[in-house]
């Protein structure tokens, strides 16, 4: 499937238009808030949250700290929702019964928001990061399994005949064929796994907490301090950006028979080491 | 935006017999577990003040219900929010989803924003909104709004983008005009494609609301949940909990059937359904072969 944005190679002239556009907006917006256009309570003027910006990140620098707890949060609760779903994928993978009396529970799961547990999960785990790390995990955890499952279960049968005529084993099934016809599937499952771990480790420190960046934005919010609450949202994007461009780019590694060229560098790599060893 | 579905219901194969037993261990896991539970908390393994007994959760759902019956009026105020910022959050989304997809230029322009508010976690912009929309209905259906916004725009985009190139040639060759391809070519494989955002959405709701009364703390089923664990009343907070499954699970078959119903032509049940229907219309103006 084509992708609405098909890839453009970044250069000068395919960036001037973007970056005078985008100047554009910001001079439009900052005439509108100061003219009286826009309430600047409301929404504060570009030049306001630049300020903010440069104060929070470069002056004081007191965003980095709560910036690495929601970072260490959601990546925590990410690997241990992951874990979970992946180990059960792999099991219903491997046994329909298993399937059979898992899958109940994980629609249940599913259909319940997970959002919902949070006050729960806060009196459980306590008012630190544990609670933050569990409902991170929780709600990430769905998308993984059944992305896992779905890219597990399917099989080509062509392919698995050639597999099973030329004798091979169900383990060699299971690693050679099975897992990585399952992996694109597999690492669109931890994509959207890492949004939602993020949007997890964000609303449980909104319900309840003392650091992260969560925290950070309700007080700003609270204060009226727009300029300063817009800053630190822009650290949850850059959460967000780091997460899924690391993501992508073990995608790119693991599953390198997608895109051609990377293809073609592996198959180099591996012609070159197996002449090495004759 | 990647959503795969696997089977994972209970399958239908098998005879009779197969399928009572079946049913019969999931009974018997299910109440094992149950009972697992209900001993676990009475016997203080589990502390009771934190992990509710099932029985306790049971009776918890009868005095929210009926004793007391409570939980309408909260159950009320977030059905509503939900419904109202979906459809708001829902229509814009479709609008300015078709509107980019169909022009390039725009669509060239619009990249970098989309890709930083996918990056965003659109919830976290929550405590913005209520600051400046101050406490009360508004903000809340605005962050819904937001929340629901984006799944129904970008599976709009790509719906619209994913035009299959040789279909659109032939179109071309017979001369279809832009009304004829948007109509009979366009729509069609982009209309599936944007109820699976709209389910995501409706599904993104229900949590944008929980969020927004976690925040304001004022009525509606979130807050309500946020009361009762407060006051470590954990069975009504489970209750509460189950309840939102049974929402949720509704919205899930809700939207299916309303899948089967607009998309009819991506299910081979509806495919027959309409053809069936259409025969019988055409037969009736004469137009039988």
């Amino acid at each position: 499937m084509k992708t609405p944005f098909a890839g453009h190679a970044l250069s000068l002239t395919r960036l001037l238009p973007h970056l005078a556009l985008f100047g554009t907006l910001i001079l439009a917006w900052e005439i509108a808030v100061r003219t009286g256009l826009i309430q600047s309570i409301m929404v504060p003027k570009p030049s306001t949250i630049f300020a903010a910006i440069v104060e929070l990140y470069f002056v004081k620098g007191t965003i980095w700290y709560h910036f690495f707890v929601t970072l260490t949060e959601a990546v925590a609760g990410f690997i241990i929702g992951a874990a979970i779903a992946i180990a059960l994928a792999v099991g219903s993978s491997l046994s329909d019964a298993f399937r059979r009396y898992v899958s109940p529970y994980a629609v249940v799961l599913n259909v319940t928001p997970g959002i919902a547990l949070t006050p729960v999960i806060i009196a459980w785990f306590g008012f630190g990061m544990g609670s933050k790390i569990a409902l991170a995990a929780v709600i990430s955890f769905f998308p993984i399994f059944v992305n896992t499952l779905t890219g597990l279960t399917q099989t080509d049968t062509d392919r698995e005949e050639l597999f099973r005529s030329i004798g091979a084993s169900r383990v060699q099934i299971f690693t050679r064929l099975r897992v990585p016809a399952a992996l694109p599937l597999l690492f669109a499952g931890l994509k959207i796994g890492l949004t939602t771990a993020l949007i997890g480790a964000v609303v449980a420190e909104f319900a309840q907490a003392t650091e992260g960046v969560g925290v950070l934005m309700s007080r700003f919010s609270f204060q009226l301090n727009m300029g300063a609450s817009i800053a630190s949202l822009l650290s949850m994007t850059l959460i967000g950006l780091i997460l899924f461009y690391s993501m992508e780019f073990l995608d790119d590694r693991m599953v390198f028979w997608r895109r051609e060229e990377r293809r073609e560098a592996v198959s180099r790599k591996r012609a070159r080491a197996w002449k090495r060893r004759g | 935006m990647a959503e795969a579905t696997a089977s994972l219901g209970p399958s239908a194969s098998g005879g009779l017999y197969l399928r009572t037993r079946r049913w019969l261990t999931h009974a018997a896991i299910f109440g094992t577990l149950i009972l697992a539970w209900e001993i676990g908390t009475r016997t203080e393994l589990l502390d009771p003040l934190f992990y509710p007994a099932p029985s306790k959760i049971i009776t918890s759902f009868w005095r929210i219900y009926v004793t007391q019956g409570n939980i309408w009026k909260h159950l009320y105020v977030s059905i509503g929010l939900v419904l109202a910022g979906f459809a708001a959050g829902s229509i814009l989304g479709i609008t300015l989803g078709s509107l980019v997809g169909l022009n390039p230029l725009v669509r060239r322009f619009i990249k970098p924003y989309v890709i930083v508010l996918e990056a965003t976690p659109r919830i976290a912009v929550a405590p913005l909104l209520i600051a400046a929309l101050g406490f009360g209905a508004q903000s809340k259906i605005a962050i819904i709004m937001l929340v629901c916004f984006f799944a129904p725009f970008i599976n709009t985009l790509s719906g619209v983008v994913n035009v299959n190139e040789e279909k659109l040639e032939l179109f071309k060759s017979l001369g279809a005009s832009k009304m004829q391809i948007l109509k009979k070519l366009v729509l069609p494989e982009a209309v599936p494609v944007i109820m699976a955002g709209e389910r995501l959405a409706l599904t993104a709701a229900l949590s944008g609301v929980l969020v927004a009364e976690f925040i304001q703390r004022d009525q509606g089923i979130g807050a309500l949940i946020l009361t009762y664990t407060r006051n470590l009343n954990m069975a009504s907070a489970f209750a509460c909990i189950f309840t939102l499954t049974i929402i949720g699970f509704a919205i899930f078959k809700g939207m299916e059937l309303m899948d089967r119903y607009i998309a009819f032509w991506s299910h081979e049940d509806g495919m027959t359904r309409v053809s069936q229907n259409r025969n019988v219309r055409w037969a009736k103006q004469g137009w039988a072969r």
